[in-house]
């Protein structure tokens, strides 16, 4: 049994430990593909390791696929330690994948400069709190249920997530381009492609939660800057 | 009480400051207020530019100490009534889901919170998130959360939509039939017949179609029978010794015994007919609803521990007083079975049948005599349901008339289109006034052409009839479908029941219990003729109210 030596194993102790964070890095270090492979449902030496991992990929891929990213590079697939043959097979058939499909940047949504920056806006988004709370929540939600007993279904769990990681990726952006100088909503539209009002709608947002000030009144459009939450609190 | 009680709606500053006016005079007040905090939804005007800055109330804080004034927040009132000069409020109030003695304002919640929503303060401009302050300054802080779902909220039985069409897109099937379960036991008729409100209420409507949520729900009820996987019976190992009477066997009654069973009690089915299914076995044609299907499903409901007794006419074969001594409650749901009469001359002539009737004719195989021109009068689905019917049953003509326009109809418009497709022929805007006869026989009907007037009281324009349009449709047959009374001529009078003018009882609408104690009533029998999703959600509804008197007669 013999396969392509264009992959690189990464060992991990379990696909539960699959970082979303992890598969947008490896597409910003140059790989052309990712594939996670764990252990059958119910075969998890952890109970449900495997259940988040389908999870956590699912995500990552779902938010790559959102900035632009061809969501075939992404897979998650199941295999035991003693099905060689299927590995073999697994793993040959991705890379054929992904030799039609040629290096990153040739059959995305976004030429290859901009998917870079976007590819660091996916990773930030799948790094923080937000979505790693709603993520660690799944399986709860959708099979035991949240504290009032509500339980949820794995299409309104999805939904959900897919209107967070829209809502996170315009956030990011914004915040992005108000580290560089404040900025009114009109200019940060005009840079991100977005339109004015839905980049109103988020910087809005953003300065109800005391992430974002205003900086100064230019004729009459505001321009908004960052503010530290904390630093603005311990000052008061 | 020596202090007069004062009630205070909305507190906005108008409010706190009426109430701090009666707190002084020495009343007890109460303000209720719809919204998480005091104060109103004044955040300045130039909140958008000068951040941070909110506008507070300076009677707010006396307001929150004076020991004369109660403060219900987050609450509506449901419903008020007036009595010997006093008033009676029921309030509803919404939970914050914040436990405000333990929030210290830090804000993190705000900062994590996963899920936008549009600021209704800021007129839907800008985002916020779903936990949120309602008023920077006074920072009382709740997660909005939405009621039900208009699809659920419109349901009669508000069968929890969005969950089993999300179980079904999961994949999960049976789980979705469980918890179309939790509800309703009817999921393979009420998937084939219902007219679903939930439909028409359906928000994706405006995008493209609405979901199909009938038919998903017929789905995964079909997916289960033809898979011949064995459906749950879900009761407890020992029944109470209490026994429940059930009349009739229809929709309503059969509900009552699947959610009674569920708790534990047994019950005992009374059923004029030869076979179970009230409307649905006796009402809808075949073609909508098949007797084997709806078999299956009945029979699934009645080996919960629901005893069925068919043949078996309360009044005639068994004395309601009979019924009354031997059983704990008695649940009535004999549904509307009665036709109600044209009211014009000729009626009683041989060739007039009635809809409700010609319909349980064709569903029990007695042979109709189809031959000629048929006449159905009326505008419902019985009306179309007659009419479909009669085309099948071989008439060479079948009309049906109805004295407004196709706009005006009440029968859902895909049962109007199927008739217009089968080469039924509409006539509008024509009304009845005499059966003509030939020695006792129907040989047509005399009718009157009418016009749109102003429209009445049910928002419908009322026809009136234009003079001298008189003209004659030859036919051998007339199915009046005008509407159906509940036939309670076994009710004996001296029982003291309440029967209102439409020949329907009149129930408490929580409990579904009618003046007397221990009997309850629900479906058409009670609502007059509507949507069998009502009659089965009723139906739950008055087996609670009867778990409910069962279990405070038994602990006395």
């Amino acid at each position: 049994m013999q396969y392509t030596t264009d992959v690189r194993i990464i060992r991990l102790m379990c696909t539960g430990r699959v970082d979303p964070p992890m598969l947008a890095d490896a597409f910003m270090k140059g790989a052309d593909g990712v594939m996670v492979v764990g252990c059958h449902f119910g075969d998890c030496h952890y109970i449900t390791g495997n259940y988040q991992g389908k999870i956590k990929v699912g995500l990552a891929s779902r938010t790559l696929d959102y900035v632009g990213l061809n969501p075939r590079r992404v897979s998650f697939s199941q295999c035991s330690s003693a099905e060689g043959e299927r590995f073999v097979n697994m793993v040959s058939a991705f890379d054929q994948t992904i030799r039609e499909l040629g290096p990153l940047g040739n059959a995305e949504r976004v030429a290859l400069p901009e998917l870079k920056d976007k590819l660091a806006i996916a990773k930030t988004v799948l790094s923080r709190e937000k979505i790693r709370w709603v993520v660690g929540k799944f399986t709860e939600f959708t099979t035991t249920g949240n504290k009032y007993g509500e339980r949820f279904t794995e299409h309104e769990m999805w939904r959900t997530l897919d209107t967070i990681i829209m809502d996170e990726v315009a956030t990011y952006e914004i915040l992005r381009e108000l580290e560089n100088a404040p900025a009114s909503a009109k200019e940060m539209a005009a840079k991100l492609k977005l339109p004015p009002p839905h980049v109103l709608k988020y910087v809005l947002a953003l300065q109800r939660r005391g992430f974002v000030g205003l900086a100064e009144i230019d004729g009459t459009s505001p321009r908004y800057q960052i503010v530290d939450p904390m630093a603005k609190e311990e000052a008061a | 009480m020596s202090a007069k009680r004062v009630i205070i709606f909305g507190g906005d500053p108008a409010g706190v400051a009426a109430a701090l006016a009666q707190a002084e005079a020495g009343m007890q007040v109460t303000l209720i207020e719809p919204s998480p905090g005091l104060g109103g939804e004044r955040l300045s005007q130039t909140q958008l530019v000068v951040d941070g800055s909110a506008f507070v109330d300076p009677n707010l804080e006396a307001v929150k100490k004076h020991p004369n004034i109660r403060i219900i927040t987050n609450a509506q009132v449901e419903h008020a009534a007036a009595e010997n000069g006093s008033y009676r409020l029921r309030v509803r109030r919404n939970t914050a889901r914040v436990d405000l003695e333990k929030c210290n304002d830090c804000r993190a919640c705000m900062r994590v919170c996963p899920i936008h929503m549009y600021d209704d303060f800021n007129e839907g401009l800008g985002f916020r998130t779903a936990i949120d302050f309602f008023n920077p300054e006074t920072g009382t802080y709740n997660i909005f959360k939405e009621d039900m779902p208009v699809c659920q909220a419109t349901c009669p039985a508000n069968l929890d939509i969005r969950s089993y069409v999300g179980l079904i897109a999961d994949g999960k099937y049976e789980e979705s039939l469980a918890k179309i379960r939790e509800r309703l036991p009817f999921a393979l008729s009420i998937g084939r017949v219902c007219p679903h409100p939930c439909e028409t209420a359906c928000n994706r409507g405006y995008v493209d179609e609405p979901i199909s949520i009938c038919t998903l729900k017929r789905f995964v009820a079909d997916y289960e029978m033809n898979n011949e996987i064995p459906p749950p019976v879900d009761v407890p190992d020992e029944f109470h010794k209490e026994k429940v009477a059930l009349i009739g066997a229809g929709p309503a009654s059969l509900s009552c015994g699947y959610f009674l069973a569920k708790a534990g009690y047994r019950s005992v089915c009374f059923e004029a007919l030869p076979e179970p299914g009230g409307m649905f076995r006796y009402g809808i044609p075949e073609y909508r609803l098949s007797t084997p299907t709806l078999m299956y499903e009945i029979n699934w409901i009645l080996s919960h521990g629901i005893e069925l007794r068919c043949n078996t006419r309360v009044g005639k074969d068994i004395s309601f007083a009979d019924i009354q001594k031997e059983y704990d409650a008695i649940f009535i749901g004999v549904g509307a079975h009665t036709g109600i009469k044209l009211q014009i001359k000729g009626e009683e002539l041989e060739g007039v049948v009635d809809g409700v009737d010609f319909l349980r004719d064709v569903n029990m195989g007695k042979p109709v005599n189809a031959k000629g021109k048929v006449i159905v009068i009326g505008g419902g689905n019985v009306a179309m349901d007659a009419a479909r019917v009669s085309w099948r049953e071989g008439f060479d003509e079948v009309h049906v008339l109805y004295r407004r326009t196709k706009k005006e109809m009440p029968a859902s418009p895909w049962e109007i289109d199927a008739a217009e497709h089968e080469g039924v022929k509409f006539q509008y805007l024509v009304a009845p006034i005499e059966v003509v006869g030939k020695n006792g026989k129907m040989t047509g009907l005399k009718c009157l052409r009418m016009q749109l007037g102003e429209p009445d009281a049910s928002g419908r324009r009322r026809p009136v009839p234009i003079e001298g349009s008189e003209f004659v449709i030859e036919a051998e047959t007339l199915i009046p479908a005008i509407s159906q009374r509940p036939d309670l001529s076994f009710v004996p009078e001296e029982g003291g029941l309440n029967i209102t003018r439409w020949n329907t009882f009149h129930v408490d609408q929580q409990t579904f219990m009618t003046n007397v104690p221990g009997i309850f009533s629900a479906g058409d029998v009670e609502t007059g003729p509507d949507i069998a999703i009502r009659a089965c959600a009723n139906g739950r509804k008055a087996a609670d109210g009867i778990i409910q008197y069962l279990q405070a007669k038994g602990s006395k």
